[in-house]
């Protein structure tokens, strides 16, 4: 929506910047009152509590609520090592929790988790297949315990992606065991999917290709909750967008009021780091902004609603004090997750 | 019925064990006329280390029977079987681990305890069939030298061997539920094991050695009087303890 500019003046910037008349951080689907990660009454095939689990000193997954309804993609967004692949594992009972429950498909999580991984199907995010297997064994073995249906369901999906079953697991690229792992998890007919990363090392076209048939599942009632690090992913096929960092989850949010937010969002780039926050403070009493806030050789800045980004831009250059530095680098409308996250919840490393 | 490629892989495995040990049990029979004939030069030849001078003394008194349960179950099987044992239960779920194959073979909707007992009988059915196998074989190469064995208290014998060699397995495949490097676990036993069998061969400290539990003297009492069941209980026992304490870390194991 918006373009980088380069060494130039404000208002020379050419920018296409959405303006949106209504902006709320809230999730509408959500009340106010309730938790992160929770849904009002009504049909839910995930509904966990308090889930949490450490390793050692690590609390890796602090008490997180999660309700997901039939139907409805919801995409989980964190950085790295944010306990996001850990709170996965925990839903499909691959590791047990140290507080908290969970019932997935009206399967509760006891055990060893067998009753729910009955219920669920899951894509790891590691990609670890037995290299020496022809790819339609190590689809075999990974449909063990799925019927003769899903296989088939599978191998007709590996037929769609056009991945070759004769050839051997060490012949596969990375990106086509990713999909192997994804044609395993679409098969069964199940209630509910669980996919980490199922995007990852893929290429544009089989990216595209795969979100495609994430959205035709959940459109015959499934639901499927994926992790992911790019929002362009996200916000076409998610319902849903649940941020996680350090084993919490920080926003419950739907795509539409992201988009929104990344419209009226902006980064200013410094030479320096003292540039960048003389120029934050000196662009706190802008009238045209709702905040500003210097991270490293960037200001982050929030317009307020309704703001023409032309105008607001001027307000900008004239809101900085004469003979301060300019910035190098604007980015207006289209922030990327990573700055927005940044921008929003002051987390880094998306 | 369709046999996977893992299971393919445990099929030669096995295979190829049973080879080696009926191509030493072979060998063992067909050398049974000259041992007899040169025992007298084979004691001068031990006189260094008592054990082993103490031992041909005994096959020598005890004749064909006593020299072949040596050769093929405490020669044979014991040292073969050992490196088996560790090397078929190491890499049960430390393998797994160490490939980082153990998320998808957990995360199908097999329960932990059916996925682990399952390894535990293919690795245990890998080490003990060749073991009965290549006993059966006993008599008929015995009478290529004019020598005789009873099937039945050989597959007692055979018993014996395979309950001792699972104690091993049992508690290395143990190990490997809570282990990542196989070959460390590997490693570890078979040092363990080669310990044992040197603290075997000196006379002082011999009866502390694990492979006096089946060493000829053992398994010519079995051949001869039948079931040992103080000895069988205490491996049945120990069996029973490690596969349960296996079945309980491993509902715990975090991939």
């Amino acid at each position: 929506m918006g373009r980088a500019v380069k060494n130039g003046l404000v208002q020379n910037a050419i920018l296409r910047a959405v303006t949106s008349p209504a902006i709320s951080r809230e999730n509408p689907a959500r009340s106010a009152a309730l938790p992160l990660g929770r849904l009002p009454e009504g049909e839910r095939v995930i509904e966990a509590r308090g889930l949490t689990r450490s390793f050692g000193d690590v609390l890796a997954v602090d008490g997180i609520d999660l309700d997901m309804r039939p139907g409805t993609v919801v995409g989980l967004l964190g950085p790295n090592g944010t306990g996001k692949s850990t709170l996965l594992r925990l839903l499909i009972g691959l590791v047990r929790p140290n507080a908290g429950s969970a019932t997935i498909a009206g399967a509760r999580l006891v055990g060893d988790g067998t009753a729910v991984r009955k219920r669920v199907a899951f894509a790891p995010g590691e990609i670890a297949l037995y290299g020496e297997m022809r790819a339609s064994d190590q689809l075999t073995w990974l449909m063990r315990g799925r019927g003769r249906a899903a296989e088939a369901k599978a191998i007709a999906m590996t037929e769609t992606l056009g991945l070759p079953l004769r050839k051997r697991i060490h012949e596969y690229s990375h990106g086509m065991k990713r999909q192997l792992l994804f044609c395993a998890a679409m098969g069964p007919d199940l209630p509910v999917r669980i996919l980490d990363e199922p995007t990852e090392g893929l290429d544009p076209a089989k990216r595209s290709q795969v979100l495609e048939l994430i959205a035709a599942d959940a459109q015959k009632g499934r639901a499927i909750l994926l992790s992911s690090h790019h929002l362009s992913e996200v916000e076409t096929v998610c319902q849903r967008i649940l941020f996680c960092y350090k084993g919490r989850l920080l926003a419950d949010e739907d795509p539409a009021t992201l988009r929104r937010l990344a419209a009226r969002s902006g980064r200013l780039d410094f030479a320096s780091e003292t540039a960048a926050t003389m120029a934050a403070q000196a662009l706190q009493g802008v009238a045209c902004l709702d905040e500003s806030r210097a991270v490293e050789r960037s200001v982050f800045v929030e317009f307020v609603e309704g703001q023409e980004p032309f105008g607001a831009l001027a307000s900008l250059e004239a809101g900085l004090p004469k003979g301060a530095e300019r910035p190098i680098g604007i980015e207006f409308g289209r922030l990327s997750l990573t700055d927005l996250y940044e921008r929003v919840y002051g987390v880094r490393g998306l | 019925m369709r046999i996977g490629m893992q299971n393919r892989a445990a099929i030669l495995t096995t295979i190829g064990y049973f080879v080696v040990l009926e191509l030493m049990l072979v060998a063992a029979c067909l050398y049974w006329p000259q041992f007899r004939d040169n025992t007298s030069a084979l004691k001068v030849f031990a006189a260094p280390v008592p054990v082993l001078g103490d031992l041909v003394s005994y096959l020598e008194d005890k004749g064909a029977v006593a020299y072949v349960l040596g050769q093929h179950f405490f020669k044979g099987c014991s040292v073969l079987g050992v490196a088996a044992a560790a090397l078929f239960a190491a890499g049960a779920i430390a393998g797994e681990a160490h490939r980082g194959t153990l998320e998808i073979y957990l995360a199908r909707p097999i329960s932990r305890r059916r996925l682990l007992t399952e390894r535990y009988l293919i690795g245990a059915t890998q080490l003990c069939l060749p073991v009965f196998l290549s006993t059966l074989t006993i008599p008929y190469l015995l009478s290529f030298v004019n020598e005789t064995a009873a099937y039945g208290p050989l597959m007692l014998c055979a018993a014996h061997e395979s309950l001792f060699l699972l104690v091993l397995y049992s508690a290395t495949f143990m190990i490997s539920v809570v282990g990542r490097m196989p070959l460390k676990i590997t490693f570890i036993v078979l040092i363990f094991a080669i310990f044992n069998f040197a603290i075997y061969m000196v006379k002082t400290v011999t009866q502390y050695s694990l492979f006096r539990k089946s060493d000829i003297e053992v398994l010519l009492k079995v051949y001869e009087d039948g079931v040992p069941l103080g000895l069988w209980s205490v491996f049945i026992g120990l069996n029973l303890a490690f596969l349960g304490a296996s079945l309980a870390l491993f509902e715990r194991r975090v991939p």
